[in-house]
């Protein structure tokens, strides 16, 4: 550990850092792209808006649905979603307790990311049910009737894993952005920017006390989230696998979901970063050992994901189950096998350029391969889905699923209702963590110092 | 009519004569209503008795009641009406002119269900789909509601008056020019009526339009099978399991002799057909044959049991069977029965009779019976009429329930025929292909709502009595026949109750026979001995560049009847499982050699005529061999039958309207089927979903079926534990469990877009399997309600509690919980569970509201909803029970599938009553339950199929 390159550059000096960082919301420096993506985002949320007004007007019959594929989009984005967030929490709590310096520079952003990924999860079970004006009744609230939800049910731990993680997500990203707000509150110039950070920056004055409250509380919603990370995906693994249907009751699945989710959240951070640093030149803030790190450990997720699939594999063969070994067999040559054979070239193919230094620290390269990444774990969600419900059991029931254009429509949309509050929190708040870097930049001077 | 009562303004009026008198309401009927305008300006008196037809609409547009006298509110509840209690009538419908017996169940007056009537010794409360549908087709929203003149709205007091001057000219000539075209009929009454009316006007004529028969004036077939007494049955294509009116009585007779029966009692079954159908699917064993060497097959039969014969051309396989075929035959003497095909021709129809003749089987197994139905006397059958007409001889044409220019053949032209009569009236429930182009048209009541009287196939009539008040202003065929020769005819009722005067002479006999719904009237007398035999007629030989083709009815549409009939038009076919749409069967030899595949655009050519349909691989069909079917390319059957299919009467002949030969290329194109099941043979991931069994492996348990550990506790067996048993020995696939669900339990239709897309909402489907050879396969039935497991998968995953367990063991669906996540049925192994995708009820048409169910929720938008044992009937049996304090008796809950199928292949009940016959069939050994390696644990099982060894 002591031998460690240091995380940040030491030729700066921590006002760099705060200028670096800090300048962002104040005087924006990319102002066109950003209109222009700003632009784009709103009018994919429009037409999210106008999918779903269509939607509630008409009912899910507009997606391609049917029996037995009732389950398509809405669910395998969920899960898709869900599983972007996942890096952030991971970087932002279990890297923190661990002692990780080099996710101060990513945290903030992948915590912001996780937010609104959550909150595109969080709409895609909402949208999805036939009378989505009753969602209340999966809250135990106290009904005349006297019924509660029923907690047997997967969708029920859902409601509540999605509901915790957003929370907790939020809750956790606004407690670590609050000295970060008081910095930029204190540099800003104009008045509206001087109430509107003071605001949210609760009165920090940045004393001893308020660093030991604030380091208490930071450690402990941390120590709340680390378990969400494993438990929020294992928990909607558990939406598939309590069916008895081939391809989902397998006892694989909750590990084989986690890991996937942090290995596409992953991949979504190193995608950001790279898109931040380019962007709003802060080379010397996430730096190339930052890229590296990043891509070490989504290579180290995607190979565990791989093992997931090749056991996946292995247990449907091993069960001996002529159900479980017919959907395996529809993955690799039935009509869906485009969404398996994509999801193992795009997961695991460019993957494996991750293992040469060169690569890890080129960001274009790392990029792209992120980018196949993501890709390949949304295939790997539909191929999930669709292939273990169009052919369950009996052979008279088996079906196909196309997507419609509402179906596109509604997902291609969502991309608008991820996009623009991300684009908002860039553009308005500190989006890496000042405090948090200077401490590791003081820290490793430090160590210069004395080494 | 939004401004009938004005609330306030200068203008008051006193009645609805005064209002209706007013410009304000002739200006808004110009508006709204404007075929009746005209007649408004014409005589506004009148025009209060068409108003009163609306107004009874009006009535039937809401929730009211649809008999005319419950119109209006009650302020004194009439003696003996209850709300909300169901009432039963002992009537019939009618299907290719055959009675159907039923008990029709009307609540609040509106007639709601049919079922067959268990007091009849035939049906025995079997029923058919058609049986069950017949209810749809009263309630059909484009059944014709007035008279039209010329295409105007007309009344029947116009048509009186030119009736009238038309009488008395016909009176003068003796009937000259004046023909009469009615549909098949076997109604005692319209045949007494045809009788007294070629006495009074002996110059006319009355000729039969039945494409069903044929056109040329064929015979009925003379056997009449007594299927209850025979052991070995041989079928010449001749369907008698499949779709007809004789179709419920012969699947009873099918099912008391297959499941649990002894090895001697049971009934064997050989069948050779030109085209699959049901009666080959259950065949013990099955042959294909090409039209043109049915004859051969017969005359090789008939060679072996010593019938003289005549010159075969027989494959060996083919030579085999018959040989095989004529064995059994002979060992079963008087006990067997050989039958052949109605659409056969006269010569195999007669050697049929001398094959049993000759057995000793007649008067055994089969009766020689007198044609119950109407048939032409010589120089009036369809074909004589095209003579006639195209020679000019025809001055006056009453189409009378038919409608012969759909329906004939497409070599005759007869739309152009029918277009130069002079005077031409039509007669109909629809404004159809054959009203659209008449002088008149005159709507007729459905079965179920005026008085009129069949005869079922077995030759036991039933009065017809009404179970409804007509709701559109209709008349009677009888009191139009009625009209060709008095000024004043009697009512419909008063007509029927004349042809039933002797056998039924003093009120309590009638009123004992409208009660049970059969007159035990001797049946018309048996025929001793057919005409001469001469089989050296063989059908015409296809070049080596042509194929054969097939017609057949369609299996749900039928001639085309039932087109506009929603119910039928989705009800997947017993065989393709397409819906909405007919096909072109071809075997997978011939589409290998087209390089075609299902759906793939076939064009078949005969006779220099051409029809185009989509293409439908049909194991087991003969390899040179195409099946085209009737009933579809209507264009004017109504919003639901109109230009959907192709229409297979453009491609026959009026002198050989069953086969034909020609050419068939694809060409190009490809259509969309909407089928509720693809193709898929049983491989090792079908195994064990159907099962066998045979006298060596009695048992149809498997491996995979033992008990498997849990970790919940077992599902305490409730008293009553409701379970239900399906034989699949008995099931002969007919559907007509499907359609009773259906009709019982409010469920949608969708149309074809949506059943394409996979979201048909029947609660029960009929499976069809194929195991074996594409060529010759074995085919097996399965119908598949909600298994109701004791560890249902769906219930865990809902998370509102909107599917629950009750203590009887039902697997309850709770709509208004539900929320519509679908884990229920992302989680059902058996995927029986149905989706609300849409609003599919709002949209109806509001008079089929009329016929919902009213016990039964009507599910809305979102909602999941499945099979559910017929809670509604449980609930009603044990309300009952409770009331009278004492347990639910074994059989007094009835499901509706149960009560529908003809077969006997549903019992259901309490399981835990070890003496119910449900637990009896149970605790057979060729009980299985479906998946049961799955440890769901069914409350549904089903009985294997009884394969037999080869040699009976």
């Amino acid at each position: 550990m002591a031998t460690r390159t240091p995380a940040l550059p030491l030729d700066q000096s921590l006002h760099d850092i705060t200028t670096d960082i800090g300048r962002i919301p104040l005087r924006f420096p990319a102002r066109i792209p950003w209109l222009i993506a700003f632009i784009l985002s709103l009018a994919l949320l429009t037409l999210f808006l106008a999918s779903i007004t269509y939607l509630f007007a008409r009912g899910v019959g507009i997606w391609g649905l049917n029996i037995p594929v009732n389950w398509a989009f809405a669910i395998h984005l969920y899960v898709w979603w869900l599983g972007l967030g996942h890096a952030g929490t991971l970087i932002s709590a279990m890297l923190l307790l661990m002692g990780q310096d080099w996710r101060n520079s990513l945290n903030r952003f992948a915590e912001a990311m996780t937010v609104c990924a959550v909150i595109c999860a969080g709409m895609e079970p909402i949208i999805h049910l036939g009378r989505p004006w009753f969602l209340y009744w999966m809250f135990p609230y106290p009904a005349t009737m006297g019924v509660w939800p029923q907690f047997r049910s997967p969708l029920e731990w859902d409601i509540w894993a999605v509901l915790t993680y957003l929370t907790v997500s939020i809750i956790f990203w606004y407690i670590g952005l609050v000295p970060d707000l008081a910095t930029v509150r204190d540099r800003a110039k104009k008045r509206g920017w001087q109430l509107f950070f003071g605001i949210f920056a609760l009165g920090w004055r940045g004393s001893a006390r308020h660093w030991a409250v604030w380091q208490k509380t930071y450690r402990t919603i941390a120590a709340i989230a680390v378990p969400l990370v494993v438990s929020v995906h294992s928990e909607v693994s558990l939406l598939f696998a309590s069916g008895q249907i081939p391809g989902w009751h397998s006892t694989i699945f909750p590990p084989y979901f986690v890991l996937g989710a942090a290995y596409s959240g992953f991949a979504m951070v190193a995608m950001i970063a790279v898109v931040m640093r380019h962007t709003f030149r802060l080379g010397d803030i996430v730096t190339e050992r930052h890229l590296d790190v990043l891509a070490k450990v989504t290579l180290a997720m995607g190979m565990m994901t791989a093992y997931g699939y090749v056991f996946e594999v292995f247990d449907g063969y091993y069960s001996g189950n002529a159900h479980e070994i017919a959907t395996i067999h529809d993955r690799f040559f039935g009509i869906y096998a485009w969404s398996f054979w994509g999801a193992v070239i795009f997961n695991f193919i460019p993957l494996q350029g991750l293992w040469l230094r060169s690569v890890r620290r080129n960001p274009v390269l790392l990029f792209l391969i992120a980018t196949s990444s993501v890709i390949g774990m949304w295939l790997e969600r539909y191929m999930i889905l669709v292939t273990s419900l169009y052919k369950d059991f009996l052979p008279s029931s088996f079906g196909h699923y196309t997507p419609t254009f509402w179906d596109w429509s509604t997902y291609i949309g969502m991309l608008g209702l991820f996009m623009t509050p991300f684009l908002l929190f860039v553009r308005y708040l500190p989006s890496i963590s000042i405090f948090e870097d200077k401490e590791v930049l003081a820290r490793e001077k430090e160590e210069a110092g004395r080494g | 009519m939004r401004d009938v009562p004005p609330v306030s303004g200068p203008k008051v009026w006193r009645s609805l004569a005064e209002y209706q008198d007013s410009e304000a309401f002739g200006a808004m009927l110009k508006a709204e209503f404007p075929s009746i305008f005209e007649l408004w300006l014409v005589d506004r008196r009148q025009l209060l008795s068409v108003m009163g037809a609306s107004l009874a609409l009006a009535g039937l547009s809401g929730c009211k009641p649809v008999r005319s006298d419950d119109v209006v509110p009650f302020v004194n509840r009439p003696e003996g009406f209850l709300e909300g209690r169901a009432d039963h009538y002992a009537t019939a419908v009618l299907l290719d002119g055959f009675a159907q017996p039923v008990i029709a169940t009307t609540s609040a007056g509106r007639p709601i269900k049919l079922d067959g009537n268990p007091e009849h010794p035939a049906f025995r409360g079997g029923s058919t789909p058609f049986m069950q549908a017949a209810i749809l087709d009263l309630y059909d929203p484009d059944r014709s509601q007035a008279p039209l003149a010329g295409g105007h709205s007309a009344s029947w007091a116009e048509f009186d008056a030119q009736m009238t001057r038309w009488r008395n000219a016909w009176a003068a000539s003796k009937g000259a020019g004046l023909r009469i075209l009615i549909g098949p009929t076997t109604s005692p009454t319209l045949l007494r009526q045809i009788g007294e009316l070629r006495a009074a006007l002996p110059q006319a004529r009355v000729h039969l339009c039945d494409p069903l028969s044929g056109y040329a004036g064929e015979a009925p077939p003379p056997l009449r099978p007594k299927l209850e007494a025979a052991r070995l049955a041989v079928s010449l294509d001749d369907d008698w399991l499949g779709p007809g009116p004789s179709q419920a009585i012969h699947a009873r007779a099918w099912g008391d002799r297959h499941g649990d029966v002894p090895a001697e009692e049971r009934l064997h079954l050989f069948a050779a057909e030109t085209t699959p159908t049901l009666t080959g699917a259950k065949a013990d064993s099955r042959l294909a044959i090409p039209p043109s060497r049915l004859g051969s097959l017969a005359a090789a039969i008939g060679a072996e049991v010593g019938v003289a014969g005549a010159r075969v051309t027989l494959t060996e396989t083919e030579l085999a069977w018959a040989r095989q075929v004529s064995k059994a035959l002979l060992m079963n003497r008087g006990r067997s029965l050989l039958t052949v095909g109605a659409h056969a021709p006269p010569e195999l129809q007669t050697l049929a009779v001398e094959v049993n003749r000759k057995l000793g089987n007649i008067g055994q197994t089969c009766a020689i019976a007198a044609p119950l139905g109407f048939v032409p006397q010589a120089g009036e059958s369809f074909l004589d009429l095209a003579r006639d007409i195209a020679a000019r001889h025809v001055s006056a044409l009453f189409v009378l329930g038919a409608n012969p220019v759909y329906a004939a053949p497409g070599d005759l032209g007869f739309a152009r025929l029918y277009a130069s009569v002079p005077l031409r009236v039509h007669a109909g429930l629809h404004v159809d292909e054959t009203a659209a182009i008449s002088n008149w048209h005159l709507p007729l009541p459905h079965a179920l709502e005026d008085w009129s009287d069949a005869r079922s196939p077995d030759g036991l009539a039933t009065i017809i009595q009404p179970v409804v008040r007509p709701m559109y202003d209709s008349r009677s065929l009888h009191e139009i026949v009625a009209g060709f020769t008095s000024d004043q005819p009697p009512t419909a009722q008063t007509l029927v109750r004349q042809s039933w005067a002797r056998q039924l002479a003093d009120d309590s006999a009638w009123t004992a026979a409208l009660k049970i719904g059969v007159v035990q009237s001797p049946a018309p007398q048996s025929l001793s001995r057919p005409g001469g035999l001469s089989l050296q007629k063989g059908l015409p030989l296809p070049r080596d560049d042509e194929i054969e083709i097939v017609f057949r009815p369609d299996p749900t549409i039928r001639d085309g009847s039932f087109a506009n009939n929603g119910w039928l038009q989705e009800l997947p076919k017993p065989l393709f499982k397409t819906t909405w749409d007919n096909v072109v069967a071809l075997s997978p030899a011939l589409a290998r050699e087209l390089d075609i595949s299902s759906g793939d655009m076939l064009r078949v050519e005969s006779g220099g005529r051409a029809v185009e349909g989509p293409a439908w691989v049909l194991p087991g069909q003969p390899p040179r061999v195409v099946t085209l079917f009737l009933g579809y390319g209507r264009t004017r059957a109504g919003r639901i039958g109109t230009d959907i299919g192709y229409d297979a009467y453009q491609l026959r002949s009026a002198a050989a309207p069953w086969t034909a030969t020609g050419t068939v290329r694809p060409t190009g194109t490809t259509a969309m089927l909407a089928t509720t099941q693809e193709h898929h043979m049983l491989d090792a991931e079908g195994a064990g979903v159907v099962r066998t069994v045979n006298p060596d492996h009695p048992s149809a348990r498997l491996e995979s079926d033992a008990d498997q550990d849990s970790f919940y506790p077992r599902w305490p067996e409730g008293k009553p534990a409701w379970g239900m048993v399906i034989d699949l020995d008995r099931c002969i696939g007919c559907n007509a469990c499907a359609v009773a669900c259906q009709a019982e339990n409010n469920v949608p239709v969708v149309g074809k877009d949506q059943v394409h897309k996979g979201r048909e909402m029947a609660w029960l489907r009929v499976d069809r399997y194929y195991a074996g050879e594409p060529e010759d396969p074995e085919t097996y039935f399965q119908p598949v309600p909600c298994m109701h497991c004791e560890q249902a998968p769906c219930e865990m995953g809902c998370p509102v509690h909107a599917t629950v367990h009750s203590p009887e063991g039902l697997n309850l669906m709770v709509y208004n919980r539900c929320i519509g996540t679908r884990t229920c049925s992302s989680y059902c192994p058996y995927k029986v569970r149905r989706f609300n995708w849409f609003d599919y009820t709002t949209d109806e048409p509001e008079s089929l509201a009329a016929q919902r169910n009213p016990d039964v929720t009507v599910r809305g938008r979102g909602v999941m909803e499945k099979c559910s044992y017929c809670i509604q009937r449980i609930e009603a049996a044990t309300v009952k029970a409770d009331i009278e304090e004492r347990a639910v008796r074994d059989g007094e809950v009835v499901t509706a599938c149960q009560q529908a199928c003809p077969a006997k292949a549903i019992s259901f009940g309490n399981l835990a009553d070890k003496a119910s016959e449900v637990a009896g069939r149970r605790s057979s050994p060729r009980n299985y339950a479906l998946l049961a390696e799955l440890g769901t644990r069914p409350r549904t099982t089903y009985l294997a199929r009884v394969a037999l060894e080869d040699d009976v």
